[in-house]
């Protein structure tokens, strides 16, 4: 007679739950300051409560340079991306707390009288012909929050406005992201037209469909498989990296 | 509404089986019979990058993946085959270049079925390229494009229309990316919903001048990115109790498609569809094992349970070393369905049913909930609040958080446990009235970026 499934209680030969063995153990963050304001802008940061970090902002920026705010900011979103590394928090939280950043950089950029200096610009789009931008706001979310400018061009992106827009912008770093195959093929394009310019701005390529082996196949091309490469990625080519060095970092190829 | 569906198609959740529905659906030559006894496979072919240059080099690409998929079913003996064209921008872009590929692959069909007696069906998915945030849902050159296509393809060898519409994409994308269930609820729940009860009218209409069939709508812009997002065991992008309610909330808002006309055989990946089965008994398809070509996901086999079509999702045209890719596939979903097909003739398609559950029911929270017996209630709660959108997607979220938190067997890690209560105790506070809801998330979710009311009728 077959057993039902009510009668089954050990699955350990059809699954393996990979993720309740190496369940995180929950954990905060760190302070950031030892000034009680700024930490509780840090900890409103961390916490993705942007009424935290407008009330505590507004404070701190009674008795202190705003860039010393954004600084601060800046320090809670590094907690959160320990606390994203470590498996502590997931993606939502760390897209709550840079609407909390964003909120309290806005407020100290006010009182600046200007925009906060930026660590380099970052042009990003979606694939000509391709709508599928989840992905791409995601990571323009991320690379914001640490202290990026992004330009953000959208979807169904024609590849000259994408060149143009680098160019316009001086960026350190372009991306584009294509959920299929038959939208990918405009990356090679905008690379090749980039390269006619002269320019040598490194252009990372990602999403559902792209592979490695095509964004390699030209120049400029540094492939990402997943958004929260693209913090990283910016502060390479801020401070300089060439796409043939990101290459060989991030794809082990060149 | 066009149909109110006061009642569950089914007595209980064990009537259900895959091969079988309450309202079969015949399509195509021979014709294909869904739901009336036996699963049919369902190969979803797709152009490679550079095939897409000029008409002529597309028309040539679809020619040779129907081949191949033809080919490939008189060479093993399968004796029905279902041909999914999702149509990539070109083709729904330009309603001629649609409707040259379909009457190319009706011209092969047709030589298949004269010489050979193979039956087989095309379905025409035209795709919604009305991204909400960047054109007005109701009125743009993107839905002009559509709705020419879903003419031209009927027109010329579609024997089946199908979309995934985009409505309430982009609130669903500003809410999921922050775990805000409420805003899930919104964008799925209603802004979808009234979406598709303002589109499907038309496509209806378009399907039955022709004489063919409304199949069906897949909440994929939003459900499946959900499932994507929360990925496997590794992942840490979003909780999966957080997708598995978005999934209720796909059903709920699927179920607009059929109350509009629509009859089946469903898009393959609305993997909400065994709910949808339970409350209509329309002929379903589902992709699992053989659609990991397309994407990995956690439930593959248990999806097969109750399918009446088995699909692979999509595949690029490739070679292989035993084909194409194509072909390669084809012979994949003929031998699943063979498999699901001789269980029937043997009188042990109950005993495979189970088998394919207890696979998955317990791998994952998507899994157990699409589970042919939790799919049942999920189904009983949307229908005992039919009456609104917003209503019967809270209920369906609040039964499938019930139902997993309530089974010692489904196992979450602090984390995800702590994602459902939390998203359960948000849902529980929101409001009775449909009107209170609304009225607040048109205020609140103003600010997300494109979010135009007026799209949906507001």
């Amino acid at each position: 007679m077959p057993k039902s499934l009510n009668e089954v209680s050990d699955f350990s030969n059809i699954f393996t739950r990979y993720d309740i063995g190496a369940a995180v153990q929950k954990r905060g963050a760190e302070d950031v300051s030892t000034d009680k304001v700024l930490q509780a802008i840090a900890t409103g940061v961390v916490d993705g409560d942007e009424d935290v970090v407008l009330e505590n902002t507004n404070k701190a920026l009674e008795n202190n340079e705003p860039t010393k705010v954004i600084d601060t900011l800046i320090a809670g979103m590094r907690e959160v991306s320990k606390l994203w590394d470590d498996g502590v928090y997931y993606l939502p939280q760390v897209i709550l707390s840079s609407d909390a950043l964003m909120v309290g950089l806005e407020k100290a950029e006010d009182a600046m009288g200007g925009k906060a200096q930026k660590k380099g610009t970052v042009v990003m789009h979606c694939a000509h012909g391709d709508i599928h931008d989840i992905g791409k706001n995601i990571a323009a979310a991320l690379i914001r929050a640490n202290g990026f400018k992004v330009v953000d061009l959208g979807s169904d992106v024609p590849e000259d406005e994408v060149v143009k827009a680098v160019k316009d912008n001086n960026a350190n770093l372009v991306t584009g992201t294509a959920l299929m195959t038959t939208t990918m093929s405009a990356f090679a394009k905008i690379a090749k037209m980039m390269k006619e310019e002269g320019m040598n701005t490194p252009f990372i390529c990602g999403g559902g469909a792209v592979s490695e082996e095509y964004v390699t196949s030209f120049d400029l091309g540094v492939y990402a498989d997943q958004a929260k490469q693209g913090v990283d990625m910016a502060t390479d080519a801020s401070s300089g990296m060439s796409w043939e060095d990101m290459r060989i970092k991030y794809n082990l190829v060149m | 509404m066009a149909k109110k569906y006061t009642s569950m198609a089914y007595n209980s959740w064990d009537e259900m089986i895959f091969g079988t529905t309450k309202n079969p659906v015949s399509i195509g030559l021979g014709p294909v019979e869904l739901g009336k006894g036996w699963v049919v496979p369902q190969i979803v072919p797709h152009p490679r990058p550079g095939s897409t240059d000029t008409k002529e080099k597309l028309l040539r690409e679809y020619q040779r993946m129907t081949d191949d998929a033809l080919g490939r079913c008189v060479a093993l003996g399968f004796p029905a085959l279902v041909i999914e064209f999702e149509h990539i921008y070109q083709m729904t872009s330009q309603p001629d270049w649609a409707a040259a590929i379909f009457k190319q692959a009706k011209a092969q069909m047709q030589d298949y079925y004269d010489k050979y007696g193979l039956k087989s069906a095309l379905i025409s998915t035209v795709a919604d390229l009305r991204k909400p945030d960047m054109v007005h849902m109701r009125k743009s050159q993107e839905l002009t494009w559509m709705l020419e296509t879903f003419a031209s393809t009927a027109e010329n060898g579609a024997d089946v229309l199908s979309i995934e519409t985009m409505g309430g994409k982009e609130v669903f994308d500003w809410a999921v990316q922050r775990q805000d269930i409420r805003g899930v609820i919104f964008g799925i729940g209603v802004l979808s919903s009234r979406d598709m009860a303002w589109l499907w009218p038309q496509i209806v209409e378009t399907a039955k001048k022709n004489n063919i069939t409304p199949g069906g709508d897949t909440d994929c812009a939003r459900g499946n990115t959900a499932m994507f997002l929360a990925g496997g065991y590794t992942a840490t992008d979003l909780p999966h109790t957080f997708a598995a309610l978005a999934r209720a909330c796909s059903a709920a808002r699927s179920l607009v498609a059929y109350e509009q006309g629509a009859t089946g055989p469903t898009k393959d990946c609305a993997y909400e569809d065994p709910i949808i089965k339970a409350i209509t008994g329309v002929p379903i398809t589902m992709e699992g094992v053989a659609s990991a070509c397309a994407h990995s996901e956690m439930q593959s086999n248990i999806v097969s349970a109750v399918a009446d079509l088995w699909s692979n999702e999509a595949v690029e045209y490739h070679d292989m070393f035993g084909g194409s890719s194509v072909e390669v596939f084809t012979e994949i979903l003929g031998y699943n369905v063979a498999q699901m097909n001789a269980s029937i003739a043997l009188g042990q398609e109950k005993v495979l049913r189970d088998i394919n559950i207890a696979s998955d029911k317990y791998r994952d929270v998507h899994g157990f909930m699409l589970s042919p017996d939790n799919s049942y209630e999920i189904g009983k709660a949307i229908v005992e609040n039919i009456d609104s959108y917003y209503g019967r997607s809270k209920a369906a979220v609040l039964k499938t958080a019930e139902l997993i938190a309530g089974d010692s067997k489904m196992q979450l890690t602090e984390f995800e446990r702590d994602a459902l209560d939390k998203a359960r105790r948000e849902v529980e506070a929101l409001p009775d009235s449909e009107d209170e809801f609304i009225d607040q998330c048109l205020s609140d979710y103003k600010k997300v970026a494109g979010f135009d009311p007026s799209a949906y009728g507001f």
